[in-house]
């Protein structure tokens, strides 16, 4: 079995919201736990997917390990080294082996530069390679991520948006990176683009050994490239397993109902009568950090919780449900799945 | 097919790109039809044309040359009647070859005109949603006194207070919980589903024969998006508005359509029912149809992590527009025998089955 190369335990990310006068002096203000006690792994050549709603976390985990904000609490070994507290002249070097693909298309494109500049850039930050040297590379990313030469002399308002992602991806691959986050990749891309840009950072896992952390609400993409999936709920992670398991036997409630509105939406026939009256419907209601429901979070929204007659060992504060290990590799928090 | 409650024949909807100094000709030709009661969905990529037709039909172009050609036939049981008519006369379009060389606008004259002729029509006979419902609705508003106002601007109620109940009775129409409460909330603090709700209360509340829905889930997330899908579902069977849909996102079209519009280019390049158009097993497809479909991932894909079938190349720009067929330079499917035709001549939208029509070489009428 390949080495870890990215261990995160019990990860936090404490953001503090202050609102009005009064808080700004006092320095007090609420706290929003957007990432509470997260804890995977990374195999090397490995992808593991990291689904949720938005405002989940995903972005905050996959911004924090890469330390482009700093935890809260908790440890980041990467490569075998505690990068958790490292300073900013540390991490430098560290910076070209782990790297991220933003979710937003232009991030990092500059636009007042040519798309050949932009990657000379990239090729030069670390090293400095002779003109024919970069030349070399530039072919070789080029090639890489299926670029046509004639683009070097575009800028990035003239190219598509595939095109920018390809940019986007050869920039990264400049620096040799071992460790990619990528947040997002393919959500601002067309379907048939998508299916092209999925396609590619496959290839480039399998010939360049490259591991992914992939942030996704794309449940089947998800499912398509990663070999473990995590899902997050409000911070957490409620269920975690192999792609096939978490895809046809999820076991948390959540888990299940992010994949039945998926069938739903995919399901051809018009079903005209009004399926999930107001229960199912307000069980749909948005989540809320500003009244973090006591026990279990996703209590409020459960309709295992529901079926089960509200149980009081899920809104019991003391005992908000652990991860359970239910073999295989399958992880869930709940106290009933 | 009952007398079509919206027929666009041959709309044409251009503008000028200044760095390229040529046209985009964005919306390119284009017919099409909506029953009364009928959904029609439009798919394609991003760049095919789809939401400038809808634009167009709204009368909601503002840029220059903007439409340049067309009719726009709308036979509701109030209107009925071209709303481009009497425009041409602002507009001198020259033409070699069936192409347009140049044209020549007289924009401010045409606004004015337009702007008569679509008082009355739109938010009453034509109502609109869009993709991103927070920048549509006013962020200084309630969404309570937003509806009021369209509530009493274009339907017979005019009280207040009569006003403010209809729109209560719309938002829990469009399943918000707690209308009464809702009433008095700010854009900003609600969720992007809930602007939705919101917005299609307000395009609804009117009773408009055509509802134009353009990406209405788009940027929302999965969960919510299939909310916003099932809640059009069951609107359009309480209401029975004519809904022209248009989404990048098959399953929402496959979902929701009585008949599809597949656009690429600026031109519809297949039609018919949806059931024809996106059957998993279609005796005639258009070869972009065909690659729409397979890109998305199959549960046999996933299974098999095999790799998706990605549509290669680019979006058409519609700037340089190809002789022949526009897909051609994505086309999978080009044959010797076809070859020549393809690249030198433009297919025409033939019928291959009752009420389906192709536009492909591969397929003559």
């Amino acid at each position: 079995m390949s080495k870890t190369i990215l261990e995160v335990t019990d990860l936090r990310k404490h953001y503090s919201q202050r609102r009005g006068l009064a808080s700004v002096l006092t320095g007090q203000g609420r706290v929003i736990p957007a990432v509470d006690g997260v804890s995977f792994y990374l195999r090397e050549n490995e992808t593991v997917g990291l689904v949720g709603e938005s405002g989940c976390g995903k972005t905050t985990i996959g911004r924090t390990v890469l330390r482009l904000t700093d935890p809260s609490s908790g440890r980041i070994v990467f490569d075998g080294r505690d990068i958790t507290h490292l300073s900013r002249a540390e991490l430098r070097p560290l910076r070209r082996e782990m790297q991220m693909i933003f979710q937003d298309l232009d991030a990092g494109l500059n636009p007042k530069m040519r798309v050949r500049a932009i990657l000379r850039e990239a090729l030069t930050v670390y090293e400095r390679p002779s003109d024919a040297e970069i030349a070399s590379r530039m072919r070789e990313l080029l090639e890489q991520v299926n670029l046509k030469d004639s683009k070097l002399a575009n800028f990035p308002s003239e190219l598509s948006g595939g095109e920018k992602r390809r940019v986007g991806i050869a920039r990264v691959l400049a620096v040799r990176p071992r460790l990619i986050v990528a947040d997002e990749p393919t959500s601002a891309l067309d379907v048939s683009i998508q299916a092209q840009v999925v396609n590619l950072l496959r290839d480039l896992q399998k010939h360049l050994g490259l591991t992914y952390l992939f942030i996704s609400h794309d449940l089947p993409v998800v499912e398509l490239v990663s070999q473990k999936v995590a899902v997050m709920y409000l911070g957490r992670i409620v269920e975690m397993g192999l792609a096939e398991t978490i895809a046809h036997q999820p076991r948390h409630p959540y888990t299940r109902s992010l994949w039945s509105s998926l069938a739903d939406k995919r399901s051809t026939e018009v079903s005209l009568s009004a399926r999930g009256g107001g229960g199912e419907r307000r069980a749909w209601g948005v989540f809320d950090f500003e009244q973090p429901a006591s026990g279990c979070r996703f209590a409020p929204r459960c309709p295992l919780y529901q079926d089960k007659g509200r149980p009081a060992v899920c809104t019991d504060p003391a005992s908000e449900p652990p991860l359970r290990d239910l073999g295989n590799g399958q992880v869930v928090a709940c106290h009933f799945a | 097919m009952d007398a079509p409650l919206l027929a666009i024949e041959d709309l044409r909807t251009y503008f000028y790109s200044r760095a390229k100094r040529a046209f985009i000709r964005s919306v390119d030709g284009v017919s099409l039809q909506v029953a009364p009661g009928e959904t029609l969905g439009i798919v394609g990529e991003s760049g095919s044309g789809k939401s400038v037709t809808a634009l167009s039909a709204a009368g909601l172009v503002s840029a220059a040359p903007g439409v340049i050609s067309g009719r726009i036939e709308l036979r509701s049981n109030r209107v009925r009647r071209n709303l481009l008519d009497g425009l041409e006369r602002y507009v001198r379009v020259e033409q070699q070859d069936g192409r347009v060389m140049a044209v020549e606008k007289d924009h401010r004259g045409w606004r004015r005109h337009a702007e008569t002729s679509m008082a009355g029509v739109r938010g009453k006979e034509i109502a609109m949603i869009f993709q991103s419902p927070r920048s549509a609705l006013n962020p200084y508003s309630t969404i309570g006194r937003q509806l009021v106002e369209t509530i009493r601007l274009h339907t017979s109620v005019k009280g207040e207070s009569e006003a403010k109940e209809l729109a209560i009775h719309w938002l829990e129409r469009v399943r918000i919980d707690s209308p009464r409460l809702r009433f008095d909330n700010f854009p900003f603090g609600m969720s992007g589903g809930m602007c939705q709700r919101a917005m299609l209360a307000m395009a609804l509340c009117a009773e408009p024969s055509l509802l134009i829905a353009d990406e209405p889930t788009t940027g929302l997330d999965a969960t919510i998006q299939s909310r916003i899908v099932e809640l059009l579902a069951e609107l359009k069977a309480e209401t029975g508005t004519a809904t022209l849909l248009i989404s990048h996102d098959i399953s929402v079209i496959q979902r929701l359509s009585d008949r599809v519009a597949v656009m690429y280019g600026g031109t519809v390049v297949e039609t018919g029912r949806a059931t024809q158009v996106l059957a998993p097993q279609a005796q005639a497809r258009h070869p972009y149809t065909a690659a729409l479909l397979a890109s998305i991932p199959s549960t046999e894909t996933i299974r098999r992590k095999s790799y998706l079938q990605a549509i290669e190349g680019e979006v058409l720009d519609t700037i340089d527009v190809p002789r022949g067929c526009r897909f051609y330079g994505r086309c999978n499917r080009v044959t010797e025998g076809v070859r020549e035709r393809c690249a030198g001549l433009e297919p025409p939208l033939a019928e291959v089955a009752p009420g389906h029509k192709l536009r492909c070489w591969l397929y003559p009428a």
